[in-house]
């Protein structure tokens, strides 16, 4: 016998960190991510030229454009690389060697999720660097709390990717890209979703909306980006909570998608 | 002597289709790889071999049975611990270099950090691609590939070696350095399971064999054993002064035989059974199991 079998928490956070640091090796490896970060940094520099256009307070409209711009690629690339997380590796049969290790699935989804928000982490911090060079360069620094605004997309971005992941687990990518947008796009209009639902007389349709509007993840809490542009300071409080919102959330959603991942057979 | 490997009426049913179809892929197979045996596992294409090695390595769910390495159920990873395995056809991350991609594994196989680097590089001469090993996969041939594959299976030191049809399609070369690494395993007390459809090979390696046709184990032992249940003909070799003749005669003839021999005034110098080869006793068990392969593949249709 050559050795005992490994537990307790050094050789599970080992095998976490193997399989997310091959996530992430992967990612930017691929050259698709480079021509998406190519293309967000046209898109940051053409925002200098909204100056020049732009109605009203013009510094505004840029940081506005900027922030916004960052946040739209920041997605784009949590659904790009996340649709694909698991649905790869059944793909290309890797899956055969890696589930064939002696760990447990829920770590290797772990793995690859953490790999994948490492990537992202990586990716909002390259975009605001240089968002922070173009503004700086024509503005002076930005303020403070752009760099909360950009903390909380982040916090967006991990329950994005959970989802993202969560649909990797059974849908191919094209399926997988279309039940992630429509959360993205039903979570950034869940506060609407509540007020469309209290502006009814119908007591059915206010209690189905506002059960729907408890079950959507309300994306928009995480968007204080507008702060940021005006200078208005964000409670902490309100910081708190969504910080605590996006955990809770994303826990659940990878919870669910460690289930489905366990039940899966690999033909 | 322990077992390796042991199942108990492990099945695996398919459901196909809307009508969600039954197709069951493997019956009842009770399995016994002893520790330390070089283990061959053979059938023809579709006969569940793969069905079987996938579900020991936990990579589908049995719909029957139970199945345990090393006394440990396969439901926990860690039977899987001290278990190496290589899949038919591997397919590996084209972006990692041959030495990072055994580094990977290395980590998800325990392998302490200290061991590691002197590990890897000790695999990656012995499967003779050294030279390679800051070449990305992707550019990899099927050969090289086979052989990272085996250096991945290798790479945490494992007690058992899982091979799927490790030499289907490979060169003779690379048929050979196959051969040369389960024969060296072997040698080395290591138990070797693998799945081959090419029965010189399991002959050449194996000091036992499963037969599974259809689904179902048709026969499992040693393979002198497994052979000599087969006797075909009983080979008579028979001298008369100077004379030497041989006579070839059916099982259950052959006393009749030897008594008709001596009473023409021979004697009898040996009496050798005439076996089956691996592959007349394959060919037989196919041929027995039709109605029930084909029975499967009516409820396909």
């Amino acid at each position: 016998m050559s050795r005992p079998a490994a537990s307790g928490i050094g050789p599970v956070a080992t095998r976490i960190y193997a399989v997310a640091s091959n996530t992430f090796r992967e990612a930017v490896r691929d050259k698709v991510l480079y021509s998406i970060l190519f293309f967000a940094a046209i898109l940051l520099l053409a925002s200098l030229g909204m100056r020049e256009v732009a109605l009203g307070d013009r510094d505004k409209v840029v940081r506005g454009v900027g922030l916004g711009g960052i946040s739209v690629i920041g997605a784009i690339i949590a659904v790009f690389l996340g649709v694909g997380l698991v649905w790869k590796e059944i793909e290309r049969k890797t899956i055969y060697t890696l589930a064939s290790k002696p760990l447990p699935r829920w770590q290797i989804l772990l793995g690859k999720y953490l790999g994948l928000w490492i990537t992202l982490a990586v990716e909002v911090a390259i975009l605001t660097g240089l968002y922070t060079v173009i503004i700086g360069y024509q503005q002076g620094m930005p303020w403070a709390g752009v760099y909360l605004s950009m903390a909380m997309l982040m916090l967006e971005l991990t329950l994005v990717t959970a989802f993202a992941t969560l649909f990797s687990t059974f849908a191919s990518p094209t399926s997988a890209s279309a039940y992630t947008l429509c959360v993205y796009v039903i979570g950034h209009f869940a506060d609407d979703l509540y007020r469309f639902g209290q502006a009814s007389d119908d007591a059915g349709f206010r209690a189905l909306t506002m059960g729907l509007y408890r079950i959507v993840p309300n994306l928009g809490m995480f968007n204080v980006r507008t702060e940021a542009v005006h200078h208005v300071v964000v409670p902490g409080s309100e910081v708190l909570w969504a910080t605590a919102y996006a955990l809770g959330y994303t826990t659940v959603v990878l919870g669910i998608a460690m289930m489905v991942f366990e039940r899966r057979d690999f033909k | 002597m322990s077992s390796a490997i042991r199942t108990e009426r492990l099945s695996k049913t398919y459901y196909s289709g809307f009508f969600r179809f039954k197709y069951p892929a493997l019956i009842d197979l009770d399995l016994d790889v002893p520790e330390g045996s070089s283990f061959g596992f053979v059938g023809p294409n579709g006969a569940g071999k793969t069905t079987t090695i996938k579900t020991l390595m936990g990579l589908q769910r049995p719909t029957g049975g139970g199945a345990w390495i090393h006394g440990v159920p396969i439901a926990d990873p860690s039977s899987r611990l001290r278990v190496g395995f290589l899949p038919e056809r591997p397919y590996f991350y084209e972006h990692l270099s041959a030495a990072e991609f055994l580094d990977f594994y290395a980590r998800l196989g325990d392998v302490p950090a200290a061991e590691r680097s002197g590990r890897i590089q000790k695999l990656l001469d012995r499967v003779d691609l050294a030279r390679f090993r800051d070449v990305p996969l992707g550019k990899f041939s099927k050969g090289m590939l086979q052989r990272a594959g085996l250096a991945q299976a290798l790479v945490a030191d494992p007690d058992l070696l899982v091979l799927d049809e490790p030499m289907s399609g490979l060169d003779p070369i690379g048929r050979a350095l196959v051969r040369d690494l389960i024969i060296e395993e072997r040698d080395a007390g290591k138990t070797v399971f693998f799945s081959s459809h090419i029965l010189a090979d399991i002959e050449a390696i194996c000091d036992r064999v499963a037969m599974v046709v259809g689904g179902k184990l048709r026969g499992q032992g040693r393979v002198s054993e497994l052979l000599s249940g087969a006797v075909e003909s009983v080979e008579l070799t028979l001298r008369k002064g100077e004379k030497v003749e041989r006579r070839r005669v059916a099982p259950g003839l052959s006393d009749a035989a030897i008594a008709s021999a001596q009473s023409e005034g021979y004697s009898v110098v040996s009496v050798h059974p005439q076996s089956k080869s691996l592959e007349q006793l394959l060919l037989d068990e196919v041929e027995r199991a039709k109605p029930v392969v084909t029975k499967h593949l009516g409820v396909l249709n």
